[in-house]
Order: structure tokens, then sequence, then C-alpha cells
């Protein structure tokens, strides 16, 4: 595991690069234009994928291959973005001529490779830091598109932040019983709606989805009342332990975890208390690849305690539950 | 300060200067009469011989649209070749002149040239790396002799030495073709995983392919037999045989690796290590074209020389201007040129005096 205190140093130096996902005609370029043509003062680099939809407005555009292949670690569902691996290398030689990097992939792309190659390949980490995966919905389709399609479940159970773009098109019941959906299936996304790509910068770039120092800093949104007549493939499931947790208890049964039901869990992240550790110990993983680190002591109003999130299929709750409580220390 | 010996080559016999940029390339023209250093703001600085030692007199230019990503010696015996981000390919004369030979829709991040070695004028092939596609021209750069599709982004091309055959790495392994054969027969040589880098033994024995993996897969070309070559922490992103084929040297570790190809190795030896720097991955190695003997490079901007059979080390300049990300020896093995990420750029003049 990274220390996180060094990595927290290093993170100001490193260039965002933020993933923006979302099916074919949900509104992906046209954010992604408005966030280009916005007056922020910052240029960016944009990876786009051959096949996009509409011209991209800037002046650093990389046509890329989604070229995904398969890590030879012993881990089946590490699979890595090869073409981003070479493309932030040669980007990364330029100085300064750019703040951020965007990447737009295709509307049936798994964003887990996008993931998985931030953590496994050193240039890219030396270099780059992945802020956040963004996800645009389009509101008038979304609800059929998620029957039909395992790819859109799978952006919106990655996301960091969900943009549930044309919601003129739907009212606001239609609204409500979809973000209830998406919530359903990732608690822990910040969801803002929006109209052909009208959303704040601040609700896009700069996010920390990955950030050690920021996870699960928002407080996870889960719906209690557990009246979906609707079976969610992919859920999230959120745990909370009062009592200190034993640091060796946790990252035995984590791993383990992972290393079982890695290819069912999309994300995982959690904050926890180990005891006798002043500091918060924050945790977050991709499938099998895991990462964590220490981010500092507990603010003077926060009650320590351990909180872990995961969003997946063929979660088990009372499962994770017993788990993750048998790591309390004795 | 009272200055009595200097210490290193760098100060004895050589010149260096400061870019404000990442310095992507360095080479020699064959003629060995002039050094290029391109850099990833689109520059190219060029050093002549006369001007070796005097850093101050080489020329700068800038001659693409963003950052140069390869760089080749020309075909003939001056000038040079350089591809960028700006997907272009453009030739700079050994008197400066710049004229564009490509001017495509994906990068061009490979380039390589090869040229008869008796007479640089006759003959010469160019090979440059597109997306999945290398194209290969005729030395005048004018005529394309064939386009050879890959099933993948092509990560390294290198020619035999001979100049009869053609390899590219890729996902899954590496292809090779022949350059003059009227009818394309492919030979794929299959290895599953990201292929990164590529090597050609000079006498055709082997073909080494650097991997994501952070190891090496080999491939016997008498009988396609694999080799795996591990053990490195950070992926080895720069690797060259010995004039003579019995060693290969790489970086990726904190000394600098060499891996017998004679004996029956590189299967079941271990590799001799060259003393480097404590805990200072090395970056780039270069192998000298006359004698046994190896340069390196390293990410505190370290460069050494040793010789490859007596493992004596000469350090050739002292850490400083971030890692070396380019590092070459002329094919007169007189100077050895490098640069680094921050900026770096060097000449050393190894002639006898």
């Amino acid at each position: 595991m990274s220390d996180a205190t060094q990595a927290s140093l290093d993170t100001d130096r490193l260039v965002p690069v933020t993933v923006l996902t979302g099916f074919l005609g949900a509104g992906k370029t046209t954010l992604l234009n408005h966030i280009l043509t916005a007056e922020h003062g910052r240029k960016y680099a944009v990876v786009v994928n051959e096949f996009g939809e509409l011209g991209v407005d800037n002046d650093l555009v990389v046509d890329a291959d989604e070229e995904v292949f398969e890590m030879n670690n012993g881990c089946i569902c590490c699979t890595v973005r090869g073409d981003l691996i070479r493309i932030l290398g040669n980007l990364m030689k330029r100085r300064g001529r750019f703040d951020g990097i965007i990447v737009e992939t295709t509307g049936l792309a798994d964003p887990a490779p996008v993931a998985q190659t931030f953590f496994v390949d050193e240039d890219v980490r030396g270099k780059t830091r992945l802020d956040a995966v963004v996800t645009v919905v389009d509101a008038y389709n979304v609800l059929q598109t998620l029957e039909d399609s395992t790819e859109a479940v799978n952006q919106i159970a990655f996301a960091d932040v969900i943009i549930l773009n044309k919601t003129d098109l739907v009212d606001e019941v239609a609204l409500a019983s979809i973000e209830s959906r998406i919530r359903a299936i990732n608690g822990v996304a910040r969801l803002h709606r929006a109209q052909r790509g009208d959303v704040a910068l601040s609700d896009v770039l700069d996010q920390g989805g990955f950030d050690l120092q920021r996870a699960l800093q928002q407080a996870p949104h889960f719906l209690e009342e557990t009246e979906h007549h609707h079976e969610e493939d992919v859920t999230s499931m959120s745990f909370v332990v009062e009592e200190p947790l034993d640091a060796a208890k946790f990252q035995a049964w984590i791993g383990a975890l992972l290393q079982e039901q890695g290819a069912d869990i999309l994300r995982a992240k959690g904050i926890l208390n180990y005891r006798g550790e002043p500091q918060r110990f924050a945790f977050q993983a991709v499938h099998m690849m895991a990462d964590g680190g220490f981010i500092g002591p507990w603010k003077t109003d926060e009650t320590p305690q351990s909180r872990l999130v995961f969003i997946g299929r063929n979660l088990n709750r009372p499962q994770l539950r017993r788990g993750f409580e048998s790591c309390r220390a004795r | 300060m009272n200055t009595t010996m200097p210490e290193t080559l760098l100060q004895r016999r050589g010149a260096t200067r400061t870019l404000q940029a990442h310095v992507t390339g360095c080479v020699i023209s064959r003629d060995s009469q002039q050094v290029a250093f391109v850099t990833g703001e689109g520059d190219i600085v060029l050093a002549p011989r006369a001007d070796w030692g005097q850093a101050d007199a080489w020329q700068v230019m800038t001659i693409h649209d963003g950052a140069i990503l390869s760089v080749a010696p020309d075909a003939g015996p001056g000038g040079f070749l350089t591809g960028g981000d700006d997907n272009a390919l453009r030739r700079v004369a050994a008197d400066g002149s710049v004229s564009d030979l490509v001017k495509g829709r994906r990068w061009i991040e490979h380039v390589t040239t090869w040229t008869n070695p008796r007479d640089a004028t006759k003959g010469g092939v160019i090979a440059f790396a597109a997306g999945k596609n290398v194209e290969l021209r005729d030395a005048s750069g004018a005529n394309t002799l064939k386009t050879l599709e890959h099933p993948s982004t092509v990560s390294g091309i290198a020619f035999d030495a001979k100049g009869k055959r053609i390899a590219a790495s890729h996902y899954n392994g590496a292809t090779m073709w022949f350059v003059q054969a009227r009818v394309d027969t492919p030979r794929l040589l299959e290895w599953k995983g990201s292929h990164i880098g590529i090597a050609i033994h000079p006498e055709g024995e082997a073909l080494v392919t650097s991997m994501q993996e952070s190891e090496l897969h080999g491939w016997r070309l008498s009988d396609g037999h694999n080799m795996r070559m591990s053990g490195y922490p950070s992926k080895v992103q720069s690797m060259a045989f010995t004039r003579n084929g019995k060693w290969l040297v790489t970086s990726g570790a904190d000394v600098v690796v060499m891996w017998p190809f004679f004996g029956g190795g590189p299967m079941g030896k271990a590799p001799a290590e060259l003393g480097g720097v404590p805990g200072v991955p090395c970056t780039r190695v270069a192998t000298h074209p006359v004698h046994d003997i190896v340069a390196a490079g390293f990410a505190d901007g370290t460069v050494l020389i040793a010789d490859s059979a007596a493992q004596k080390i000469l350090p050739v300049c002292t850490a400083g201007g971030g890692p070396v990300s380019a590092l070459t020896f002329s094919e007169d093995g007189c100077a050895l040129a490098f640069g680094t990420e921050e900026g770096r750029i060097a000449i050393v003049d190894l002639s006898a005096r």
C-alpha cells in the first residue's frame, strides 16, 4: 500500500485526468464541448475515440483506439488500457501545455480498464492522477438502456459523478424515479441534473474521486426505504463499525474478499478507524486492485468510526457485515 | 572554486547546456558528423562535429507543432528524420533545411532507418509507425514501398542488421516482415500481453520485446523457442545488444542488467550486473559500435560508461537535470550524446587525442 502522506504532497504536481463515460447519444460530446469552451482559463488535452458523435472543440485532440489488454499478473479481471499508457506518457512530454486531460470513452466502454490503468502503471501514476469517472446519462432513455445493457449499469456503478442530462425531456415524477434507480445502483456518486450538458464546471472537474484524502468525503446517499419493485443487478452497500478495527484483521479480510469476489466488486471505498492509531486510514479498490494509506487525524467534530462502501454484483449484505464486524479489535 | 583536476568525462571532454524542455531523443548522423537532440516542445538542436565542444554554438529550431516523439538518423550519410504528435514526419538535412515527408492522421511514434553498412549512399530504407501501420519508404522518402498492418498499435520497430527484415512489437507479440518480399508472409511471434519495445540480435539469432509486466520476452528465431527474462523492479524502457550480440544490455533496475546471449543463454542464466547508483533506476542504455563498452543513464541524471568485459566503470556526469531520457553513441564510436527530462543536453568527445 502506498504512503498516503507522500502521495498527498505529490498530488499537486500530478496532472488530473477526468474520464467521461456514457452511452451513445447521452450527450458526452456536448458536455465535453461545454467544459472546453467555458471561461476557466485552463487548457485541456482531450483523448477521444475514433467514432465520436460530434467534433470536439479543442486545440489538442488525440484520437485513440481503445486497446484493452489483460495483465499477466494472475488477476483475472485486471484489464488495462494500453493505448492510454502510451498516450498519457507522450502527452506528459510537453511542458505546461495543459492543466488537465479529459478522456472520452466509447458508449459501450467498461470504465474498469481505464481506472485500473491508473493503479497498474508506474509511469502513469508518476505523472498523472485519475480525478474522477464522470458518467453522462440520458434521462429520456436511461431506464430502457439499463434494461438492455450491462455496460450502462457498469458506467453508473463506476461513476464518481453522474450527470443526468436531457432533464427537459422528462417530467419531475419521472426524474425522481430515475434518480432513485441510479441511487440504488450507485449510492456514493454525486448526481447533477443538466440540459444540453450545462453543468457547473466545479461539479465535473477537480472531484478527487480517487483521492484517498477525499474518499467518502461526501456521505453516501443510500435509499433505506427498499421499496424497489426492481431487483437491481448492481447495488451499493455501506457498513459502519463503531468500535476500532484491528488493522491486520482488516487487511486480511479485505484482501481475501477482493481476491474471491473482486470480479463482482466494481468499486469499494472506506475510511477506517484502526485501534491505537490517531490517523484515519483511507482505502479504495477497483475490482481486485486496492490502494490505501493514512490521511491524517480525525477532525474534532468527527466521531472515529469505520465506514465501508461496496458497489457491485452479487453482494451479500449479511456476509459482508459479518466480515467487516469480525475485524473489530478485541 | 579552486578546481584542480576535473572529475568526470563530461567536464574533461564534453560540453553541455540546458533547454526548457523534455529531451525525447538524441541521435547522431550516420557519418558521425552531427548530433541531434529533439524535445517535447517540438524543437531540434543540431550540433555539428566542429562545435561539439561549444554548447552555445548549437543551433535550435522549432520543427514540429507539438512534441517530437521519435527521431532517427536519415538513411543517407547526413541528416535526420523526426516524427511528432502533430502527425508529421519531417526530414532535417545536414544543412538544417527542413522538409515534410508525411502529414498523416496519427502520431508518428516510431521512426527508424536502415542503410547499407558498406556504403551509406546506396540503398537504404525508412520505416515509421503511425497507429497500427508501419510504412516502409525508399531512402528518398518519397516512394512508399509498402504499408504493413498490425492487429493493434505498434509500440516499437527494428530492422535486422542486414536490412532484410523489419519487426514490430504490439499486443500479444511481435511480427516480422521481409522488407523486399513481393508477397508478404509475416511471421507472427505470439506471447500474450502488451509488448512495449523491441530489439533484434545483430546476428539475427533472437528477437526480444519489453513487456508491460516489467520483464522481457524473447524468441529464438531459428525455432521460435520462447525466452523469459524477468526480475525487473520497473518497465524496461531501453535495451540494446552489444555489437557482437554477446550481451543484451537493459535499463529497468538500479544496476545495468546484461543478459548473456552465448553459451546457451539467456535461458537458465542469470544476467550480469554493472554497478549503477544504489536505489536509482537506470533509464537509458546504449552500446558502443566498435568496442565492448556500454553507456547507461539513470533517473537522477547520472551517466556512466563501463567496459562490459573488465567491468570498469567511468563516470560521464554526476546527478542533475532529471532522469536521463536519451542516450546514444556515434557510429564511429567517437561521441556519446545524452539528454534528460529536465532539458540537460550534452556531448562527450571520446576520440583519441
